[in-house]
């Protein structure tokens, strides 16, 4: 009786809405994204290292590009962030998955270092704990990985799945 | 026992400020998410910094490790009364 009331009023009034469960969710997971973030927050400090030695630091061109290497490594390191986020909220469950949290607390500290820093041995720090969930997250598909080197700069070795 | 909450459910709540310091875990509150929405959620734990971390009922829905920890501020109020359509 009470639901009924409430319900014509609701018709008359339109009472405000939430949402319980908001996640579709799609199944569609794969670290990839995050190991590609992290080998960029690598490169943009080896391309600030390199204009540091370089040009006038006076001329307009140093700044521009200084600053656009900032930002992409600022910006990548958050989508890294992100992506592990989301795979770790979404995918992996406590019970099933316990060696999880630390890790993906260490890539959460590292990924905030890297942007407020541009020390080399952190940024390759960053990539190793992103491979090494990378190895977590494919192992729970029963998939196995190998090493090998990416094909780009900075050609450092990643974690791939064996499909 | 958390109750489940249905589409076409309605939900009485505590408005905030009225309901700000009388949370406590296991709370239900209803809250906006910049990303999300108004967003109906469980009180998991609440950090020394007042940010509460929150979690849905059932094991697909969202929580605080993808919605990030809900900020007093954006709390709209408490749940006090479920009215379900069954």
């Amino acid at each position: 009786m009470l639901y009924q009331i409430l319900e014509k009023l609701d018709n008359k009034f339109i009472f405000p809405e939430a949402q319980a469960h908001c996640d579709i969710p799609c199944g569609i997971y794969d670290p990839s994204t995050a190991q590609i973030d992290a080998l960029t927050v690598v490169r943009m400090m080896d391309l600030m290292a390199g204009l540091q030695g370089g040009d006038d630091k006076s001329k307009i061109e140093y700044h521009n590009s200084m600053s656009r290497y900032i930002a992409v490594k600022e910006e990548h390191a958050e989508k890294a962030k992100h992506e592990i986020r989301v795979i770790w909220g979404d995918y992996f469950k406590k019970d099933k998955h316990p060696n999880v949290d630390d890790l993906v607390q260490k890539i959460m500290q590292l990924g905030s270092k890297c942007r407020q820093s541009v020390d080399r041995e952190t940024g390759l720090a960053f990539v190793e704990a992103i491979n090494e969930f990378s190895a977590k997250f494919w192992e729970t598909k029963g998939i196995t990985t190998k090493k090998a080197k990416a094909p780009y700069a900075p050609a450092l070795e990643m974690v791939y799945p064996v499909l | 026992m958390i109750p489940d909450y249905k589409n076409g459910d309605f939900v009485v709540i505590l408005r905030s400020p009225f309901c700000i310091r009388r949370f406590k875990i296991g709370d239900t509150i209803i809250f906006n998410h910049i990303h999300y929405g108004v967003l109906i959620k469980t009180i998991e734990n609440i950090l020394p910094t007042g940010e509460l971390f929150v979690r849905g009922k059932v094991e697909n829905s969202l929580d605080s490790r993808r919605l990030g920890y809900v900020h007093i501020n954006s709390v709209i109020g408490k749940v006090i009364w479920l009215i379900g359509k069954e």
